[in-house]
């Protein structure tokens, strides 16, 4: 028990920093407050909590169910295996809704009702930005899996996805050199993710000499189903007698629509081969791959990576989920590889205190599912591996290119107003960084 | 004018309700009752009062708009767009004050909109953004915009005497087109990811959560209790009468003389702007406002919560939003108790959507006066 | 001709016959492990050169090996790198052949050998080097897969080739192909030019992406500035600087790229420059602390170019002077002006055609989309166009129709019969769920049709959380029979997905069969009599209740097979319903309620107005979905009560 009282205490003091305020009269009454949280804590049994913040209902329900249950497992593989730091972990489970402001709701209650040790949760970029202000304002720690589009670096939030250079970059890359693509066409869902990573594309293919004329892009909403004359027009690229590449970035069940219609036209990949970076193992469960055989993905993960630790990962996610035709997927990885780093951390730093397990966190590394492994940068995000992916007829992707591990850049060097800024936590205290005028552009995110 | 009665109690429960959240607050007393929890009861009395205007424009006028919550969602961005735009703007000028050179104002404007727009790739202000630094202009296009469109939409139906279920399909359209309008990046309201941080109330960031959030809780208070009473007011004179009267026979009313498009459309105004300003009161509380939340479906709950709540009582409008929303966050916030039943458990965060809409189903079929019905039930018990 | 001809054989002879010689004692195992690096971890940019080096060997059994390779076919065993066959990729453990003889050479687990995966642009170039041993091959597919490589990566050595083919080839496709290929690449590699003019010519009126590409190519510009027009260029055109092809801006830098003019300054390089020269708190004599407008930046900037200190700005008056100074222009990277001239004549015309068809291909998809609309709200026609019940639940049985068709997939193998089981099934299903429905919650509510509003909303978020329960949330496939599952190629604009045909005939087959049911048979009139006024139906003997289960029967069961056909072209998810609901609405309000014609009416002016929206602002579909919503509202303020409005007493209100 001598053992379980350090965390308490420490965790009591986080709590009481951020309550902290000049008034006296206030602060005798939080310390009262404190005094009898220790006791309730103490009541509650020692035990760590990790909260899982991904909407089981609603649109993204689709997709974060399936990350509440890789959670489960892994805080259930875990306890076997003895706990942390002697506690046993208990998840704690909200549904958010697919709901944006019901985020911050869910994230406030998970620290400040739940009092969760760490959040596991979101993958709309719209839902990050609204938990962000929430997490920075109480200090809380939040795992971020999911792919996104950069320009960002919390304190608060490890990003154990991948950020464009770590997929979007190496994929266009891959078009432009190995696949010798010259007129682009970028397609995407109307929101954020795409819009900011098509602008770096832009500008990245710009760079690399491909002409404005030759980048044909185009937004469709979420869910969208009427895909023949976008597909028609991609088709007309050709005409400039170039070879044509679509860049996919639509999201969720909207690709269903867009491979069938591909697939009618008669598009092979190696007509016109599309890249995509939101279409996973998962997505692929609802479509005949038949016909997309060859067409491409970009991830840091594929289920088809031949490794012994992803054989144990997927068949201890078979045995948990009970059905041995789910697929696992880059976000589940990502998952993996946060909570096996936070374990370390807080191994590490004996506390689950968010600004020691911070500390602890650079340099961390744990071994990824993909053979190799992944370590926490000063700018929160992860060293990992690019693999590029085509699809075969069994829903599986074989990996036809894997590169060394890339450092995630939270700032694209691609834009001119990003390029300039930095992110160094350890270093500088700061995620927004401006190199030239050596100042940090501000402590709080950008949300 | 029995109506009337219910005023004072209603505004007694209220300050009761009020004082003892306060005395239970994180700020102001024991801490039973927690910031976010706090929030949650602050964006409850906001829907209320979206649903007291919506019972004005239904339960009162038969009006059954299903675009009410579009007036909401504008009362929103309009407060977002200036709590934003000071915001970064103080973040920008304390960066650009480390500079050697003393900043312009065109360099702070930039970098301001730079710092806000660069999110969905843009840098340049839309021109709807035009009022954003101003508060006491915001405040003002908080109700004025919402007021507009809906005169301008309301002053179109009416005219050409769309009515029923026809108005309610149109304004479903409404509804999903400014939402829809509002997801394209380049309509320059952020697209999907909308206006966020708006907890972070510029001027008051050495002041916590607790405490904003309380205060927050108490303008609800007050907005809510001011136009119940307003509300009362209204239906309890002639006005009243002939607004009833032109729920339940348009017709009739028209042949006796009566301008009944002007009335509905000044109903119809009224409440879009009591919208307006329950939004803008709502979404600092929230955090965030993006498109969907003006998605057809929100509206449609509104009509719901006035439905079960009972409709043409006002008090029922805000038992109604406060019973369905307060009950989906407690089943939905991991609160609730699964129920093992051996082999079968019933997870409630699966379950309640399901059990939500069998109970529209109920209330419709055998409750038709809703929540406020048995209110009514048990007044007239006592009496007799 | 004849010269061609022999120059083409005598290149064949060159490649096969000299260099065979040395090859002779060496085992193409040998040649290809020389380059075994290369082979096994090809790039596009480099394999090109290995290519090369094995063809000049010229050994028999290579071209064998490159088709192999290139199909993915090929493995190298692990432990000494050797090249080999397998038998069948499904056995285990794998037998090796080899890649000379074909014969056995031994076995290997999946882990001791590693394939061959050379990825899509190696492929093309081994496609190119394999060009010249496919185009006389005996399979009509092979040879098509050359002209393919042709097409896709035009080289001088194929010319004698393809013409040779074109002489000798009887397959009328791949004449087709033959007589688009030959003229590219005459026009790219002759040297005469009235010959590639003529070649030109052959090409007008060939919508082909193929004959487009070759023109474009030739068309390609390339944008200059100079004093003085340069003689020797092709110019295709004079651009003036502030046209709507080149901005004022543009055009100036432009001139400063080419050191033609002296740069501008921005505000952000003009304060870089006032930092760097600051002198005891002043800039040029100004103060730091007041630098805080433009007005005074300029005068300290001024003072340090008059002191020299930083590089003067030029005027807006010396901007002018500079743009009027020189010339801009687009210039063909084709010398020949007779050329690019015939091409551009022809391209035109072929442009002016395949516009034409671009509106046709329009059109179609305009149709396709009014289809699917008019399939969504067909059911919604009757339901709430006849009876006038509202209901929100609607666009849920579409998504059981569509999950009914998902299952009958997984008990039923065959797609084609599983659909045909599927289709019937689905209306039994959802018209047994309307039934109930009507029977347990909408009855009640016939005098209070707002409120079924709310009811049928209730149900419908149950009805989506009770299939996400059972089924979950991902998307579940639903897979098209192989002979639905291609398109209808016109031409290489015209196209259509053989789907979309389908659901368009269905959608025609429901409202023949519809309209049949309503104005021809008597469960029709009887459900226009109680629609029109129960009571007095029902003193006609007619038995309003059972008409009104029936009614309602009947348009969820053609909702639920809606769901079928829109589950078979976009996605199965809980919440497809959703996405049609309040479309469907206003399809049945704009058409007008009441009549299934109004319907169909409905559905082709919403499907292909939102098709000319797209067209006009092609790269935002949301816009387009905006403004076509934003029609409908102001289409129902000048006609409130739709396109076909129910007149007299049957109106109602």
């Amino acid at each position: 028990m001598a053992d379980n009282n350090t965390p308490i205490r420490i965790h009591v003091a986080a709590r009481a920093k951020y309550l902290y305020t000049p008034e006296g009269a206030h602060m005798k009454k939080l310390l009262l407050a404190s005094a009898l949280s220790l006791v309730s804590a103490h009541a509650a049994s020692a035990e760590i909590r990790v909260g899982i913040l991904h909407s089981l209902t609603g649109t993204m329900a689709i997709s974060e169910t399936t990350l509440r249950d890789v959670m489960l497992m892994l805080i259930e593989q875990q306890n076997a295996a003895g706990g942390l730091l002697g506690e046993e972990i208990v998840p704690v489970v909200v549904d958010p809704a697919s709901d944006w402001p019901l985020f911050a709701e869910r994230a406030r209650e998970l620290l400040t009702v739940h009092e969760v040790d760490v959040i596991f949760g979101a993958w709309t970029s719209v839902s990050r930005k609204s938990v962000l202000p929430v997490i920075e304002e109480l200090n809380g720690l939040m795992f971020y899996p999911v792919q996104y589009e950069g320009e960002e670096s919390s304190r608060n939030v490890f990003y154990t996805g991948a950020a464009p250079n770590q997929q979007a970059i190496p994929a266009v890359d891959y078009f432009l050199e190995e696949l010798g693509v010259e007129t682009f066409a970028l397609l995407g869902t109307d929101y954020v993710y795409p819009r900011t990573t098509n602008r770096i594309l832009e500008q990245y293919l710009l760079d690399a000499g491909i002409p404005q004329e030759n980048i044909f892009v185009n937004y469709t909403p979420f869910g969208h189903s009427d895909w023949s004359s976008i597909v028609a027009d991609v088709q007309a690229l050709g005409e400039g007698g170039q070879q044509v590449g679509v860049i996919s970035t639509i999201n969720g069940d909207a690709n269903i629509g867009f491979y069938n219609e591909l697939a009618a036209a008669g598009i092979e990949a190696d007509d016109i081969p599309v890249v995509a970076f939101s279409v996973g193992e998962e997505e692929l469960a609802g479509l005949d791959t038949g016909p997309l055989v060859g067409h491409l993905a970009a991830w840091n993960y594929f289920q088809s990576a031949d490794t012994p630790e992803n054989e144990a990962f997927i068949s201890a996610w078979h045995e948990f989920i009970g059905d041995e035709n789910r697929p696992t997927n880059d976000p589940m990885e990502a998952h993996y590889i946060g909570f096996n780093m936070w374990v370390q951390a807080v191994e590490a730093a004996g506390t689950t205190d968010v600004d020691a397990v911070r500390e602890a966190m650079y340099g961390l590394e744990v071994p990824n599912l993909t053979g190799g492994t992944a370590v926490m940068l000063p700018n929160h995000h992860l060293a990992k591996p690019v693999l590029i992916g085509e699809i075969e007829a069994d829903g599986q992707f074989s990996i036809i290119s894997q590169t060394d591990p890339v450092p995630g850049d939270a700032w694209t060097d691609f834009l001119p107003e990003s390029a300039v800024l930095v992110s160094d936590w350890p270093g500088l205290e700061c995620g927004m960084y401006n190199t030239e005028t050596e100042t940090c552009v501000q402590i709080q995110s950008n949300y | 004018m029995t109506r009337n009665r219910s005023v004072p109690i209603f505004i007694a429960i209220l300050a009761a309700f009020a004082l003892g959240v306060t005395v239970m607050s994180e700020a102001y007393g024991t801490g039973a009752i927690s910031v976010s929890f706090t929030k949650v009861l602050g964006m409850t009395l906001c829907l209320c009062l979206a649903a007291l205007a919506m019972d004005l424009v239904w339960g009162y006028c038969g009006i059954l708009s299903l675009g009410h919550f579009a007036f909401f969602g504008l009362g929103g961005y309009g407060i977002g767009m200036w709590l934003m735009t000071a915001r970064t703007e103080a973040v920008v000028r304390a960066n650009l004050a480390n500079q050697v050179i003393p900043p312009t104002e065109a360099e702070v404007s930039d970098a301001t909109a730079l710092q806000i727009f660069s999110v969905v790739g843009g840098e340049d202000w839309p021109w709807m953004w035009a009022a954003s630094d101003s508060l006491f202009l915001s405040l003002v296009l908080i109700v004025l915009v919402p007021g507009l469109l809906a005169l301008v939409f309301g002053w179109l139906a009416f005219r050409s005497r769309v009515t029923g279920v026809y108005l309610s399909i149109l304004t479903q359209a409404m509804t999903l087109a400014l939402s829809l309008y509002l997801f394209q990046n380049d309509t320059g309201l952020r697209g999907n990811n909308g206006l966020s941080g708006l907890q972070n109330i510029p001027g008051a960031e050495a002041i916590g959560q607790d405490r904003i959030s309380i205060w927050f809780f108490w303008a609800s208070a007050a907005a809510l209790g001011l136009t119940y009473i307003g509300a009362a007011w209204l239906v309890s004179g002639k006005f009243g009468n002939i607004v009833r009267g032109i729920r339940d026979d348009e017709q009739r009313v028209r042949f006796l003389g009566y301008k009944v498009e002007a009335y509905k459309l000044f109903v119809f105004t009224l409440t879009g702007m009591i919208c307006g300003i329950a939004g803008a009161l709502y979404y600092p509380q929230a955090g965030i406002i993006n498109p969907d939340e003006i998605a057809p479906i929100a509206s449609i709950y509104l009509a719901v919560w006035v439905a079960i709540g009972g409709r043409g009582r006002l008090y029922g409008a805000v038992i109604g939003a406060a019973v369905v929303s307060l009950l989906s966050t407690y089943f939905t916030g991991g609160r609730a108790p699964d129920i093992n039943l051996g082999l079968f458990a019933i997870e409630w965060v699966d379950w309640w959507p399901v059990l939500l809409g069998l109970g529209f189903v109920l209330v419709t079929l055998f409750a038709p006066k809703g929540l406020g019905g048995l209110v009514d039930y048990f007044v007239r018990k006592d009496r007799t | 001709m004849q010269h061609l001809l022999r120059i083409a054989i005598i290149v064949a002879i060159s490649l096969f016959l000299t260099p065979a010689a040395q090859a002779q004692d060496l085992s193409l195992q040998d040649i290809l492990q020389d380059h075994a690096e290369q082979i096994a971890d090809p790039s596009r940019r480099t394999v090109g050169e290995t290519l090369d080096a094995l063809v000049a060997t010229g050994h028999p059994d290579l071209p064998g090996f490159l088709t192999r390779w290139q199909s993915r076919e090929a493995y190298q065993r692990d432990a000494d790198g050797f090249f080999v066959y397998v038998e069948d990729e499904d056995a285990d453990p794998l037998v090796l052949l080899d890649i000379s003889t074909g014969e056995a050479i031994g076995t290997a687990g999946s882990r001791e050998i590693t394939q061959l995966r050379p990825n899509g642009g190696v492929r093309r170039v081994i496609g190119g080097a394999l060009v010249q041993f496919q185009l006389g091959a005996d399979d009509p597919a092979i040879r098509l897969e050359a002209l393919d490589a042709i097409a896709d990566d035009p080289e001088e050595s194929y010319l004698p080739l393809v013409e040779a083919r074109l002489e000798a080839e009887e397959d009328p496709a791949i004449r087709a192909r033959l007589e688009v290929v030959l003229p590219g690449l005459i026009i790219a590699f002759a040297e005469d030019d009235q010959t590639r003019v003529d070649a030109i010519r052959t090409l007008d009126g060939n919508v082909s992406l193929d004959a487009r590409a070759t023109l474009n190519r030739i068309l390609s510009t390339r944008r200059g500035v100079a004093e003085a027009l340069p003689e020797e260029a092709n110019i295709a055109a004079i651009l003036e600087p502030g046209s709507p092809a080149l901005s004022r801006d543009d055009a100036y830098d432009m001139l400063v790229q080419s050191d033609l003019a002296p740069p501008l300054i921005s505000r952000a390089e003009q304060r870089d420059v006032l930092a760097a020269n600051i002198v005891d708190g002043r800039v040029g004599g100004v103060p730091v602390a007041t630098l805080n407008s433009e007005e005074a930046r300029d005068t300290a900037y001024a003072a340090l170019v008059d002191a020299d200190l930083a590089e003067p700005i030029p005027t807006s008056a010396e901007v002018d002077a500079a743009l009027a100074a020189h010339t801009f222009f687009d210039a063909y990277s084709e010398p020949s002006a007779a050329v690019t001239r015939a091409a551009r004549t022809t391209l035109d015309s072929i442009e002016s055609r395949v516009g034409v068809y671009r509106f046709l291909d329009l059109s179609l998809d305009g149709i396709s989309l009014a289809s699917i609309y008019f399939l969504a709200a067909i059911g919604l026609a009757i339901t709430f166009g006849v009876m006038g019940v509202i209901n929100m639940a609607h666009g849920e049985f579409i998504m059981i129709g569509a999950y009914t068709g998902y299952v009958v997939q997984t008990l039923i193998a065959d797609y084609t019969l599983s659909i045909a089981v599927a289709l019937p099934l689905a209306f039994l299903v959802t018209f047994a769920l309307g039934v109930l429905m009507e029977r347990s919650v909408i009855r009640w509510l016939y005098h209070r049709p707002l409120e079924t509003l709310l009811a049928t909303f209730g149900i419908s978020i149950a009805l989506q959380q009770i299939i996400r329960q059972i089924f979950g949330t991902q998307a579940r496939p639903f897979t098209p029979p192989d002979w639905l599952a291609g398109a209808v190629t016109v031409n290489d604009v015209i196209s259509i997905s053989s789907i979309r045909i389908a659901i368009f005939i269905l959608g025609v087959i429901f409202f023949v069969l519809l309209w049949l049911i309503l104005n021809r048979t008597r469960l029709g009139l009887e459900v226009r009599a109680v629609t029109q006024n129960p009571a007095m139906a029902a003193s006609m003997g007619i038995n309003p209740d059972r008409i009104n289960m029936m009614t309602f029967g009947l348009g969820s069961g053609i909702a639920g097979v809606a769901g079928v056909a829109i589950g078979l072209f976009a996605q199965v998810t809980p919440d497809m319903g959703a996405n049609y609901i309040v479309q469907s609405f206003m399809t049945v309000v704009v058409g007008g309620v009441g009549n299934i014609f109004g319907t169909l009416i409905g559905a082709g002016m919403i499907g292909s107005l939102q098709k000319a929206i797209e067209w006009l602002n092609p790269t935002n579909t949301l816009a387009a979905q905006t403004y076509m919503i934003l029609f409908v509202i102001l289409f129902i303020q000048f006609r409130p009560r739709g396109i076909i409005a129910l007149r007299g007493r049957a109106a109602g209100d």
